[in-house]
């Protein structure tokens, strides 16, 4: 091929010699790229080639030591996990090829500001050397977080398997995107969007939910909180006969908020709250 | 030589009131504004009629899906005793296909609607149930033709009224009949003995109950064995509704107030 390519750029006076002696030809070419292109050129490639072949390692580095160090295994079975899979990729796979990508985009800017190429002072360098890192970081965060996220709904619900209390599913995917939440938020202050107001909105969001429950929901997260027990540990079950303050009848229903116990003709439907506050007697 | 019109005309003359059994919109559209009020009776008001009656179960019998309409119909005093409707309907499967002219009747009132509005426990929890012994009367368990026992309402005195065969493999679980996973439960727990006890608000209470009942007063056919006079009796004594399913013939029958009162073919749902 250097042959050919040679035999091209070759005045046609020398065309003997060059098919006498290839290696002698190859070395001439280059010489003579080099003094054409100057050292620069030359630095560029071998900078760029330098970065392709560390990117490629880095990349691989970083694969084998997510394998080593189990994160196939553990991340099994989340959402993004199953995503990637959809897309004949993994997630170890995925983030060493941003790795690669990242080594790659940094020899590339290397190369460019060698080369000395003047837009690239001007504008790549403003764009990208202060960007490519932080990017990286923050496409990274969103991945670990995601999985992370992922492995927190799963764990929480594996926890909560043995709970048979429907109410319960609830907790899992909160976990879930409180991760999610927080990954997006340093993800993004990474990338220097301000993530101050989000913080601020969130924060009176939360703010403004603690101060309604509390005022409004009171009653209803008193009860709540004394029927979970009451649900977990069954003090008395439907069919039990048992006395509430001056109220005595048979437990009909209850759940989360609520218990209902029925005497002769009237139904009572007590709050759980006031269940526990006056205490239960149990007729036997 | 009469034409063909002329017959649907005789049905359609001087009838009060005209029943659309779950029709399309278009179809309802059509008929909303006729000379004669109009009825619409489905699973759900999607199209937001004026007078609607709910139909809990997509009784596969018209008779009994018209006794069903025409008694919601009295029981929210749409029409009365001795008026004349036409009930368009489908027998087949899909859109209203017949037209039936129906007389009301006082006695036409033999408490289907009542099973399922007027009951202790929710409409809803007693058509779960209903779906539920329909499915194992269709496929029983595991192939064998299998009989169950569901008394729905009223938990707390049926469990006073009952007592356990054996442990509860309900106890301090907190399922509702309804529930796909629940479902398959019922199914499975449904080849022990004894009852199941469903609150009022579908909580599964228990499972292998020995009903125990005072069976004095009970009207039910002869021939059925004890679990249904087991259900019955239970349903006398208490507020709760009986659904059992037959291993002998078959057959869901609704027991309340110790009579029965509907009886329906798995087979043809």
């Amino acid at each position: 091929m250097g042959g050919s390519a040679s035999t091209l750029l070759a005045e046609p006076s020398a065309y003997s010699t060059h098919s006498l002696f290839p290696l002698q030809s190859i070395g001439g070419f280059v010489d003579r790229l080099i003094r054409a292109a100057g050292i620069r050129f030359f630095g560029v490639l071998v900078i760029l080639l330098l970065g392709l072949i560390f990117a490629y390692v880095a990349g691989t580095l970083v694969h084998r030591l997510l394998v080593r160090v189990g994160v196939p295994e553990s991340i099994e079975g989340t959402a993004f996990e199953r995503a990637a899979r959809d897309f004949e990729t993994s997630t170890v796979e995925i983030i060493s090829w941003l790795t690669r990508y990242f080594v790659l985009g940094t020899s590339i800017l290397a190369a460019l500001s060698f080369a000395g190429v003047n837009y690239a002072d001007q504008f790549w360098t403003i764009v990208f050397a202060d960007t490519l890192p932080q990017l990286f970081v923050a496409i990274l965060v969103l991945i670990v977080g995601v999985v992370i996220g992922d492995k927190v709904e799963l764990l929480i619900a594996e926890r909560f398997r043995a709970v048979k209390l429907p109410q319960v599913n609830i907790v899992p995917p909160l976990a879930k995107y409180t991760v999610f939440f927080l990954a997006a938020l340093v993800a993004l202050s990474q990338v220097g969007v301000t993530t101050l107001p989000l913080l601020v909105l969130l924060g009176s969001y939360m703010l403004g939910l603690i101060v309604l429950s509390a005022v409004a929901f009171r009653d209803l997260l008193r009860s709540g909180a004394a029927g979970t027990y009451l649900l977990f540990t069954q003090p008395y079950g439907i069919g039990d006969e048992i006395i509430v303050g001056q109220t005595r009848g048979v437990v009909q229903e209850f759940d989360m908020f609520v218990t209902h116990i029925e005497s002769e003709d009237e139904e009572y439907i007590l709050p759980n709250a006031h269940v526990f506050e006056e205490g239960v007697g149990r007729v036997r | 030589m009469a034409a063909l019109s002329e017959l649907l005309g005789d049905l359609v003359a001087d009838v009060d009131g005209l029943f659309l059994f779950t029709p399309s919109h278009s179809h309802y559209e059509r008929f909303a504004e006729a000379d004669v009020p109009t009825v619409v009776i489905a699973p759900e008001n999607t199209l937001d009629a004026e007078t609607f009656v709910e139909l809990p179960l997509q009784f596969q019998n018209v008779k009994d899906r018209i006794r069903f309409g025409v008694e919601g119909a009295m029981e929210q005093s749409i029409v009365e005793a001795g008026d004349t409707i036409l009930c368009n309907v489908g027998i087949f499967d899909g859109d209203p296909d017949s037209v039936v002219k129906v007389r009301v009747e006082e006695n036409m009132r033999s408490g289907i609607y009542d099973l399922f509005a007027n009951s202790r426990a929710d409409p809803g929890v007693i058509r779960d149930v209903f779906e539920v012994a329909i499915e194992l009367g269709k496929k029983g368990q595991k192939g064998e033709p299998v009989g169950a026992l569901f008394i729905v309402g009223d938990a707390g005195k049926v469990m006073n009224k009952s007592r356990p065969l054996s442990y509860n493999p309900f106890e301090k679980s907190h399922v509702y009949v309804g529930d796909p996973i629940v479902n398959v439960m019922l199914k499975e727990f449904s080849r022990l003995d004894g009852a199941f006890v469903i609150s009022d608000s579908g909580k599964i209470v228990s499972a292998y109950r020995y009903l125990e009942p005072s069976a004095e007063g009970v009207d039910i056919p002869k021939g059925l064995g004890a679990r249904h006079m087991a259900g019955g009796a239970i349903t006398r004594d208490t507020n709760a509704t009986a659904i059992v399913l037959s291993e002998s013939d078959g057959l869901v029958r609704a027991f309340k107030g110790g009579k029965i009162i509907l009886e329906i073919d798995p087979e043809a749902y």
